[in-house]
């Protein structure tokens, strides 16, 4: 034992001892225990797949998908690639995912704030909407809503508002702006971002000054014209440079025998059934985060802002939820996962989500790759969350 | 930008993940290309595992291994796996006890009645249509009998198709009041269709073809196809014959619609079973012969015979004169009595669950019934269905 304790020592400790290496020892233990885990996981897989000659590979990407895409926004024709077809199906999933957050979120703060308002009304039905909505199974609401959808009347029968607006129980359309041939769809794209960007920096700049001198500015509605004002100037200009307008504008209406809505924008039932589903299970989830963020907020904040003579209204946008976005934004975080995660049940209601296209193409194409495939895409979207969550909490956190 | 940093860490490991598959898919001396620009930890272990792992997977991967033959391990759990269904009347159904009961359901009944002696012996796995490719893949079930199509590339990535029990074919189901008369008049129409099925890939074709502008709507689950052509979300629903037939029992109104004419593609349904054991393979092929030839020679489940009967061809059927393989296979000598007691002879089964006792489809005549009902040799009379000679 004295001769263990002679050679086994570190700076005169003995290594059992040493608190240096009994962490780094820990470290490796631990990293080898994970880097065998995996191995063994991969290596099961690998073994099964030999094993049993399951086909694996990827070069079905560039071969033609043959194979109907319900609900695309990309164009999409059969003849396209499995690449380019999971690519379209991709895009259909971030739309149902970046729609349903933001309307979710809005949704939420709006319940959240109302289960917190002195109304005792307003405060029971927010009550009662959060306990109902998020105690019930997902995957039972979208049937309910499913079937709501179902119960419109249908495309021969909908109701068409103007000629310019059809709901039924294939999807509601709506007209929308389109290249019109005279100037590429990116000029006015471009257009687009051109005005919003300049919206968003006279808001920003109002806000500074409302902060600086205390003087009211309306930033929200400013912004809001100054965007709406450069869009119509740069139409102007961009009209009378290409001799036309830069795009035309496409009207839905029935086509064919059957009367199915062409032109516009359809959102087709399969999506609405989602949006409506997802939306609304996920806002009951934020609206509670949104509660508990508030009511983290120091009571003395409000107090001291009502003192200062801050209305009500004022104290919540100025005081209180900028304070409780920093307990609001991680666990909002994981909403916005668990909505973008939950957009994979859209096959049972009729919407061609990512999920849904790569079931299909396990018909002709190895599926552990497919699905692998699926997994890496998921797990992308929900860093890229993480990341834009993560960034704007450093953005408001407390400095100084 | 400690987020950023996580967010670039995270999508590095995700492509490494990718990389080490794309890798282990190329040729042998794999780590050049593919996971060139990715951390070399990506392409390391791809080689060690493969002579590491093996011997530690053997243990995880149920049964077929080198090892044990899929008989062996039936026997040692003392039940048949079979994925079907219970949706769809006819082939698999709940019955008013809540049993399930059909076509599929029975083919199963058959092959524990040969392998274990019981019919009752089954355990069925409810799946989906779009879970039927891996289900029978990973191995986790000893026979797939979901109103599976034979198509060549199901048969070389999923497993091996033992007999075509059924010929089917796509069709389209309308209500009457569109006043369609043939599937050509479909054009920009919307048409519902289960995901992930040969129906979903037939009919991009035909719509191709025709220049139809067919608008497609596809549920995972086929009650939802049901529930969207009933409500017309979609003008018309696409399935195989039999099955538009046995959904239609379902729908509210019959008569209101209508099965079109055309059939737009083949459909041989079958049993299939996992990749990888020849015996087990033959094992179901032999029980869908018995079945067959039970009904061609007139054994029905009524008249089993037990003792030899003076006709070579039932006695050696019966396993009470000479052998049909049954040795190589370990099967008793007397598994066709086993099965015709327990379930019948395929006319049995076909006229309990798609006859006139179940959902209905005629037989006489049609591509399903015996070749060997023909009344000559080789005129055009007789049906399709036809299997290997039991001897």
């Amino acid at each position: 034992m004295a001769v263990l304790r002679q050679y086994l020592t570190y700076q005169g400790i003995p290594v059992w001892r040493h608190a240096l290496i009994i962490q780094w020892a820990a470290q490796i233990a631990s990293a080898i225990l994970v880097v065998a885990l995996v191995m063994w996981f991969f290596g099961n897989m690998a073994f099964a797949i030999d094993d049993r000659e399951i086909p694996f590979g990827f070069s079905f990407l560039s071969r033609e998908y043959q194979t109907p895409i319900g609900e695309h926004i990309l164009p999409y024709e059969s003849s396209d690639t499995f690449l380019y077809a999971l690519v379209v199906a991709a895009t259909n999933t971030v739309v149902v995912a970046v729609a349903g957050v933001i309307l979710a979120t809005l949704l939420g703060i709006f319940i959240g704030v109302c289960r917190l308002s002195p109304n005792w009304i307003v405060a029971r039905l927010a009550t009662v909407y959060i306990e109902f909505f998020r105690n019930v199974p997902l995957l039972v609401q979208l049937f309910f809503w499913f079937y709501i959808i179902l119960a419109l009347p249908t495309v021969r029968e909908g109701y068409v508002i103007a000629d310019l607006f059809y709901v039924n129980n294939a999807g509601i359309s709506f007209p929308s702006p389109t290249a019109s041939g005279a100037a590429p769809a990116l000029v006015w794209l471009a257009l687009a971002v051109v005005a919003v960007v300049a919206g968003v920096i006279v808001h920003h700049r109002l806000v500074r000054r409302e902060e600086e001198t205390g003087r009211q500015s309306y930033p929200f509605v400013v912004g809001c014209a100054t965007t709406v004002g450069v869009a119509a100037v740069g139409w102007l200009v961009l009209s009378g440079i290409f001799g036309e307008a830069p795009f035309a504008v496409s009207t839905p209406a029935p086509q064919g025998r059957f009367g199915r809505i062409d032109g516009g924008v359809t959102i087709r039932a399969g999506m609405l059934v989602m949006l409506i589903g997802l939306v609304i299970y996920t806002a009951s989830f934020i609206a509670e985060i949104v509660r508990a963020g508030i009511q983290s907020v120091g009571r003395g904040q409000t107090e001291a802002a009502r003192a200062l003579g801050l209305s009500p209204m004022n104290t919540l946008r100025q005081v209180t939820f900028p304070q409780a976005l920093r307990v609001i934004i991680p666990p909002w975080i994981s909403q916005c996962l668990n909505l973008t995660k939950n957009s994979s049940l859209g096959g049972v209601v009729g919407y061609t989500d990512l999920t849904n296209v790569a079931i299909t193409m396990t018909q002709t194409a190895p599926a552990i790759n497919i699905f692998l495939m699926l997994m890496a895409a998921y797990l992308a979207m929900s860093l890229t969350w993480s990341l834009i969550g993560n960034l704007y909490n450093r953005h408001i956190r407390f400095t100084g | 930008m400690k987020p950023l940093i996580k967010y670039m860490a995270g999508l590095a490991v995700i492509l490494a993940l990718v990389a080490m598959f794309a890798c282990r898919s190329e040729e042998p001396p794999a780590p050049a290309t593919g996971a060139a620009t990715e951390p070399t930890t990506a392409a390391a272990p791809t080689d060690a595992m493969e002579a590491t792992a093996a011997p530690a997977a053997t243990d995880a991967v149920a049964g077929n291994n080198q090892g044990e033959s899929r008989l062996d391990a039936v026997r040692a759990r003392d039940k048949v796996i079979c994925a079907s269904r219970n949706d769809v009347p006819g082939y698999g159904f709940l019955d008013d006890n809540g049993n399930n009961v059909g076509f599929d359901i029975d083919l199963c009944r058959a092959l524990a009645a040969a392998v274990l002696g019981d019919p009752n012996k089954i355990e069925i796995r409810l799946i989906t249509a779009a879970e039927r490719g891996p289900t029978i893949q990973s191995g986790e079930v000893d026979m797939l009998v979901r109103t599976v199509t034979w198509t060549t590339s199901r048969d070389a990535q999923w497993g091996n198709y033992a007999q075509t029990m059924f010929y089917d074919g796509q069709g389209f189901m309308v209500r009457k009041d569109l006043g369609i008369s043939s599937a050509l008049e479909l054009h920009d129409a919307s048409v519902c269709v289960t995901l992930g099925t040969t129906t979903e890939l037939n009919l991009q074709d035909f719509s191709n073809q025709n220049d139809l502008h067919i608008e497609v709507l596809t549920f995972e689950d086929t009650p939802a196809v049901v529930a969207a052509y009933e409500n017309e979300q979609c003008d018309a629903f696409t399935n195989d014959r039999s099955q538009l037939a046995a959904l239609g029992t379902a729908l509210q109104n019959r008569a209101d619609h209508v099965i079109l004419p055309e059939t737009i593609s083949e459909e041989p349904l079958g049993p299939v079973v996992p990749h990888g054991d020849d015996q087990w393979f033959d094992i179901v092929k032999t029980v869908m012969g018995i079945l067959i030839y039970a009904e061609a020679y007139g054994v029905t489940s009524a008249n089993v015979p037990t003792s030899a009967t003076g006709d070579t061809k039932v006695d050696r059927l019966m396993g009470l004169e000479g052998s049909f393989g049954q040795e190589p296979l370990e099967l008793d000598d007397t598994v066709a009595q086993n099965v015709i007691n327990a379930v019948g002879n395929y006319g049995e089964i076909y006229s309990r669950n798609l006859g006139p006792e179940g959902i209905n489809l005629p037989r006489e005549n049609g591509r399903n019934a015996l070749w060997a009902n023909a009344p000559c040799q080789d005129c055009p009379k007789g049906g399709q269905i036809y299997a290997a000679p039991l001897r």
